[in-house]
C-alpha cells in the first residue's frame, strides 16, 4: 500500500517536472528551431517550432567564420580566474566573519550589503578612469579584478550563511588535534560547505560567462572578447542581426554552462548531512 | 597575544576587503566626486567642482513621476521576490524527494534560462514570445481563433510580461540556492518528526522553513537588491530606442536613466545616482527593521 | 604559540593567494602579449613583403564603426589597395554603442581609434566634447570638391567641416513586384486607400509596413507637413501645429502597419506578408536572400494632401578625425581621407552594397547610373533634409519616439502627448548644460 502511494507520488512529480521543464524550455526550443533554419531563414509567422529542412549551417558558420574558439578560450580564462579569486578571497573573509566575534563585524557585514545596492552600471566610468591610470585597460587581470570585486560581496555573504550552520564543535575537536585555521578551513569546513561553495562558484562563473558590457568596453580588440561580448558586438543592433545565427550562438554559449552544471551536481551534497560527521 | 587574536579575522578578510575597496567603494566615492562637478558634454575634459548645485537640480527630478516609479519598483520587487522564493522552494523540495532518480536532468534543464546571456534572452522573448505577428503566444492565440494581443503596449500587461520574464530568468538561481540549502538540513530531524506523526505541511513548516531561512537569507537579500535595481528587462522589452512598445512603465532606475543619463550630463546624473543610492539604503534599512520585528 | 603560528600561516595564505593570483595573471598577461605581438608580426610581415626595402614606416590607421561589416570591408579593401605603395593601411573595428565608447576612448591615443565612421547626426556631440578635429587640420579644402554639396553640408557644424562624407541614405518606398496590384500611387491618400483595401490585420497580411513609431521613419510625414523634430537652433518642435497634424495623419497609416518594430516589419516584407515597406538600402541583402523582385519608388514622389512630397531625412555616413590622431598620423590620415572621398570607393560601395556615394564622379559609371535604388536615393536626397547634427538631436529621439508610441500604440490623444513630450524634450535639453 505504502509502495503504491509512493509510486503514484513519484509519477505525479515526474509529470509535474516534465511539464515544468518543457514550459521553461519553450523559449530555448524556439531559439533552437530558429537556429536550424539555414542562413536564409528568418523569423516566421507560421506556428511551428522547427523548420522543414533543418540544417546545422549556422553552427558551422559561427565556429568557422567567427573567432568563436578564441572567444571561448577567453571566456574560460576569465571565468576560471575570477572564480578562483572571488571564491578564495570570499571563503577566507566569510570564515573570519562566521567564526570570529570582533568589533565592527556586524557593521562591516551590513555595509557590504548596502554597497552591493549601488547600481554597477554607474561604476563603469569611475573604473574606466582608474584602470586607465593604472594601465589595466585591455588586460585580462584588470577584467578579472573587476569581476572578482563585483562578486566578492555576494560570495562572502553566501558562504558565511552556510558556514554559520556548521557546528563549531567539529572544529573544536580538530583544534585539539592541533590543526591550524587554514588547514581546518581547507580540510573540514570546505567539504562540509560543498553545496554553498558550488552554488557560489556557479553564480560567479555564470556572471562572468554572460557579462558583456565590461567585457566589450574594457577589452579593445575583437580577439580578446569573451563569448557573450563578442556576440554582443556582432548582433547587438537590429540592423545587423541575423536571427538564425544569433539563436545558434545563444545555444552555443549556454551549453558549456549546462554541461558543467550537470557534472558538478553529484558533489552538491554536504559532508555534514551525508553522514560523515554529525554535530 | 590577545591583541593579535583580534587581528586574525581582519587579516583573513583583508584580500577581499582590498578588492571590494577598489572595485565597489572607489566608484561610489568617485561618483560622489563627479556629482560635485560640472562635467557634461560642454565640459568633458575641463570640468571643475561647482558645489552642490547638481543636487539642487537632481532633487527637482524627485517629482510625481519619480514617486510613481518608486511605487512601481516596490511592487515589482515584492511580487517578484514572493513568487520567486515560494515557487523555488516547492520546486527544489520536490526535486529532493527520495526516489526521484532523474532529478539531475530536471535540475540541469531548469538551469537553462540562467545559462543564457540576459540580453539574448530578453530579445528572444521580445521577438519570439511577445511579438504581435510571430510571437509564440500570439501564434497560439490566433490558431485558437482569438484576437492578437499586444502585451507590451499598456502598463499592466507589460508589467506582468516583464515579471514573467524576470521569473523565468531568476528562478534557476533561487532553485539552486534552496536546493543547496536543503542539503544542510539534518535528515534525522525529519525522522523524529515522522514518528510524532507530523504531516507534510507541519513537517516542512516546523523543520525545513526555519532551517532554510538562515542559510538562504543572504541570497534572498542579494536577489532582492538585484530585482530592485533591475534595468535590462524593462528597458530592453519596452523602451529600447527604436522599439518603444507604448507602455510607460518606469522603475526608479529606468526613470533615472531616462531623465538624467540620456543627456550626457555626468555631474547631474551622478547626483541622481547618489540620491537613488541613498533611497536604496533607506529602503533596505527599513526592510531590515521589519524583518527583525517579525 | 599556536595562535602565532596560525596567524603566520594565515598571513602566508593571504600572501600566497595574492601572489598566486598575481602569477596567474602574469600568465594571462604574457599570453595576451604574445597574441598581440603575433598579430603585429603578421601585419608587419604582410607589409614588408609588399614594399621591400622601402624607407617610410608603415602606418596603420585605426577606425571604429558601428555599421554594416560588409560595407566597411569594401571600404577597407579599396583604401588599402590604393595606398599600398605608401605603406598606409586602415583597419575597421566594430564597436556597438559607438557614442558611449567614444566618450571613454575618444581622447585615448593608446587604446582609442584614430578615426571613426558613423552617421553625421552625432557630429555635434563629438565636437562639443572636444574630441573631433576639423578636417582642415589634416587635409586641404580640395578633398570636398568632388562631393555632393548636400553631404558636405551635413558634415558642417558651426560653419566648420568636421566630417568627411562617404555615402548617404534616405528612406524609400520598396515594394514586392509580385504582390503589388496595379500602379504604385502618386499621393498618400491613394496609398491609404490601397492599404485599407489590401490589409487584413487578423490574417497578418499587410499592404504597406513601416516602423511607424520611430522618429526617423515618420520624419517624411513630419517634414512634409512643415513640422520639425528639432529646428536648427536646437528648439524642439514636437508641439508645433504642423508636427501634431503630421503625427495625427501618420496615426491612421500606423493602424494598418502591424506593430512597427523593425524585426516585425522586415520579416513581414521578406516573408511576402507585406506588399511594401518603407525602408532603406540596408534591407536589400535580406530581401535578395528572400528572392523578392524588388520595386522602388522615391518617397518624395508621394504627394501629401497639402501638395508637398514626403520628405525623409537623409543620413550621411562618413568619417571624422579624432584630435589626438592629428599630431601622430596627419599625413597618413590625409591620404586615407582623399581615397575615401574618391571615385573608387564610391563605385565599390555603389556596386557592391547599393550605397549612394557622396562622390559625384561615381555616378558617371553606367552601372551606377542603372541602379534604380541609388538613383532613387539620390533623387530623394535633392529634397530631403539632412538630419540635424546639433548635440541636442541626440536627446530628441527619445521624446519624439515617446510621442509616436503614445499616439500609435497606447491611444493617447495627440495634443496632450505632444505637449508632454515637448516638455520632456525641453527638460532633456536643459539637463545637457
Amino acid at each position: 500500500m505504502k509502495k503504491i502511494k509512493k509510486t503514484i507520488q513519484l509519477t505525479f512529480l515526474h509529470v509535474f517536472y516534465i511539464i515544468l521543464c518543457f514550459v521553461g524550455m519553450i523559449p530555448v526550443l524556439y531559439a533552437f528551431g530558429l537556429s536550424l533554419s539555414g542562413s536564409g531563414g528568418a523569423l516566421s509567422s507560421d506556428l511551428s517550432l522547427f523548420p522543414d529542412k533543418p540544417s546545422f549551417e549556422n553552427y558551422y558558420r559561427i565556429i568557422v567564420e567567427e573567432p568563436f574558439l578564441l572567444w571561448f578560450k577567453n571566456s574560460i580564462i576569465l571565468s576560471v580566474g575570477t572564480m578562483i579569486a572571488a571564491i578564495s578571497f570570499g571563503t577566507l573573509a566569510a570564515y573570519a566573519f562566521s567564526r570570529y566575534r570582533f568589533k565592527g563585524r556586524r557593521t562591516v557585514l551590513n555595509m557590504l550589503l548596502l554597497l552591493n545596492a549601488f547600481p554597477q552600471i554607474l561604476s563603469m566610468f569611475a573604473l574606466f578612469r582608474l584602470f586607465k591610470n593604472m594601465g589595466l585597460l585591455n588586460s585580462r587581470p584588470g577584467l578579472i579584478l573587476i569581476y572578482a570585486g563585483s562578486m566578492c560581496i555576494f560570495s562572502i555573504w553566501n558562504l558565511k550563511g552556510y558556514f554559520d550552520t556548521i557546528p563549531i564543535e567539529i572544529e573544536e575537536a580538530s583544534k585539539i588535534d592541533g590543526a591550524s585555521d587554514f588547514k581546518m578551513l581547507w580540510k573540514i569546513i570546505m567539504p562540509l560547505a560543498m553545496p554553498a561553495v558550488i552554488v557560489t562558484s556557479v553564480m560567479v562563473l555564470i556572471f562572468v560567462w554572460n557579462e558583456y558590457l565590461f567585457a566589450t568596453t574594457f577589452m579593445l580588440s575583437e580577439n580578446s572578447y569573451t563569448l557573450a561580448g563578442g556576440l554582443y558586438q556582432l548582433q547587438a543592433d537590429d540592423y545587423s542581426r541575423s536571427w538564425p545565427l544569433f539563436s545558434a550562438a545563444a545555444i552555443m554559449v549556454s551549453l558549456p554552462i549546462l554541461v558543467i552544471f550537470f557534472c558538478i551536481q553529484k558533489y552538491m551534497v554536504s559532508g555534514l548531512t551525508a553522514g560523515g560527521v554529525k554535530g | 597575544m590577545k591583541k593579535r587574536k583580534k587581528l586574525i579575522p581582519w587579516l583573513q578578510s583583508m584580500p577581499a576587503m582590498i578588492l571590494i575597496a577598489i572595485i565597489i567603494v572607489f566608484p561610489v566615492l568617485y561618483t560622489g566626486y563627479i556629482s560635485l562637478t560640472n562635467m557634461n558634454l560642454y565640459h568633458w575634459f575641463d570640468f571643475k567642482v561647482i558645489g552642490l548645485s547638481n543636487y539642487a537640480r537632481a532633487l527637482t527630478k524627485v517629482d510625481s513621476g519619480f514617486l510613481s516609479a518608486l511605487l512601481t519598483t516596490i511592487l515589482w520587487t515584492v511580487f517578484n521576490m514572493v513568487i520567486q522564493v515560494s515557487a523555488a522552494f516547492f520546486i527544489a523540495l520536490g526535486l529532493n524527494t527520495e526516489g526521484l532518480k532523474i532529478g539531475r536532468i530536471y535540475k540541469t534543464l531548469l538551469m537553462f534560462p540562467w545559462a543564457m546571456p540576459s540580453y539574448i534572452s530578453i530579445l528572444l522573448w521580445r521577438v519570439g514570445i511577445f511579438n504581435t505577428e510571430f510571437g509564440l503566444v500570439n501564434k497560439v492565440l490566433v490558431s485558437m481563433g482569438l484576437e492578437k494581443v499586444n502585451f507590451l503596449s499598456r502598463n499592466v500587461p507589460a508589467f506582468l510580461s516583464c515579471m514573467v520574464l524576470n521569473l523565468w530568468m531568476a528562478l534557476p538561481f533561487m532553485i539552486m540556492t534552496i536546493d543547496g540549502a536543503l542539503q544542510s538540513i539534518d535528515k534525522s530531524s525529519y525522522e523524529s518528526a515522522q514518528m510524532e506523526g507530523a504531516g507534510f505541511w507541519a513537517k516542512h513548516f516546523h523543520i525545513t522553513v526555519p532551517a532554510l531561512r538562515v542559510v538562504i537569507m543572504p541570497a534572498v537579500i542579494m536577489t532582492t537588491f538585484t530585482t530592485f535595481k533591475q534595468f535590462d528587462i524593462i528597458y530592453l522589452l519596452t523602451m529600447q530606442k527604436g522599439a518603444l512598445s507604448g507602455a510607460s512603465l518606469q522603475t526608479i532606475i529606468t526613470y533615472a536613466h531616462q531623465n538624467a543619463f540620456v543627456s550626457n550630463n555626468y555631474g547631474l546624473s551622478s547626483a541622481v545616482s547618489i540620491i537613488i543610492f541613498g533611497i536604496i539604503i533607506l529602503f533596505s534599512l527599513w526592510t531590515n527593521r521589519s524583518i527583525k520585528e517579525d | 604559540m599556536k595562535r602565532i603560528l596560525s596567524m603566520i600561516v594565515c598571513g602566508c595564505l593571504a600572501a600566497g593567494m595574492l601572489t598566486g593570483c598575481g602569477s596567474r595573471n602574469n600568465v594571462a598577461d604574457t599570453a595576451q602579449e604574445a597574441g598581440g605581438a603575433e598579430e603585429e608580426n603578421t601585419v608587419e610581415a604582410v607589409e614588408n613583403t609588399e614594399v621591400p626595402g622601402e624607407e617610410t614606416e608603415p602606418v596603420e590607421v585605426k577606425i571604429w564603426h558601428d555599421g554594416d561589416e560588409a560595407i566597411m570591408g569594401k571600404i577597407e579593401a579599396t583604401v588599402n589597395e590604393a595606398l599600398k605603395d605608401q605603406q598606409i593601411s586602415i583597419s575597421f573595428e566594430k564597436k556597438s554603442g559607438l557614442t558611449d565608447q567614444l566618450q571613454l576612448y575618444g581622447n585615448d591615443a593608446a587604446n582609442g581609434p584614430d578615426l571613426y565612421f558613423y552617421a553625421h547626426d552625432t557630429l555635434g556631440t563629438f565636437v562639443e566634447m572636444g574630441i573631433a578635429a576639423p578636417i582642415s587640420d589634416v587635409a586641404g579644402e580640395d578633398v570636398f570638391s568632388g562631393l555632393l554639396p548636400m553631404t558636405v553640408e551635413a558634415g558642417t557644424y558651426k560653419d566648420v567641416q568636421y566630417f568627411m562624407p562617404v555615402y548617404f541614405e534616405t528612406l524609400l518606398f520598396m515594394y514586392n513586384k509580385a504582390l503589388w496590384e496595379g500602379e504604385v500611387p502618386e499621393t498618400t491618400e491613394e496609398l491609404y486607400a490601397y492599404m485599407e483595401a489590401h490589409t487584413d490585420t487578423g490574417a497578418g497580411t499587410y499592404a504597406v509596413v513601416n516602423q511607424h513609431s520611430t522618429a526617423y521613419n515618420v520624419a517624411p510625414f513630419i517634414n512634409g507637413f512643415g513640422g520639425a523634430v528639432i529646428d536648427k537652433n536646437g528648439q524642439p518642435g514636437l508641439n508645433l501645429a504642423q508636427t501634431i497634424e503630421a503625427v495625427e495623419y501618420n496615426k491612421k497609416f500606423a493602424a494598418l502597419q502591424a506593430d512597427g518594430d523593425y524585426n516585425t516589419v522586415t520579416t513581414l516584407f521578406n516573408e511576402g506578408k507585406a506588399a511594401a515597406i518603407i525602408g532603406g538600402p540596408w534591407l536589400v541583402s535580406g530581401i535578395k536572400e528572400a528572392g523578392i523582385d524588388l520595386g522602388i519608388k522615391s518617397l518624395s514622389d508621394f504627394k501629401l494632401p497639402n501638395g508637398n512630397g514626403l520628405a525623409p531625412f537623409s543620413g550621411v555616413q562618413g568619417v571624422g578625425v579624432l584630435k589626438h590622431a592629428v599630431d601622430e598620423k596627419k599625413d597618413a590620415i590625409a591620404q586615407v581621407l582623399k581615397v575615401m572621398a574618391g571615385r573608387e570607393v564610391g563605385e565599390a560601395l555603389a556596386l557592391g552594397s547599393n550605397c549612394a556615394p557622396a562622390n559625384m564622379e561615381a555616378y558617371a559609371n553606367p552601372e551606377v547610373e542603372a541602379n534604380e535604388m541609388i538613383i532613387a536615393i539620390k533623387e530623394t536626397a535633392e529634397t530631403a533634409q539632412p538630419m540635424p547634427n546639433i548635440p541636442e538631436m541626440s536627446v530628441m529621439w527619445g521624446p519624439a519616439e515617446g510621442l509616436l508610441a503614445a499616439v500609435n500604440k497606447s491611444g493617447e490623444d495627440v495634443k496632450t502627448a505632444a505637449e508632454r513630450c515637448q516638455q520632456d524634450a525641453l527638460t532633456a535639453i536643459a539637463d545637457m548644460q
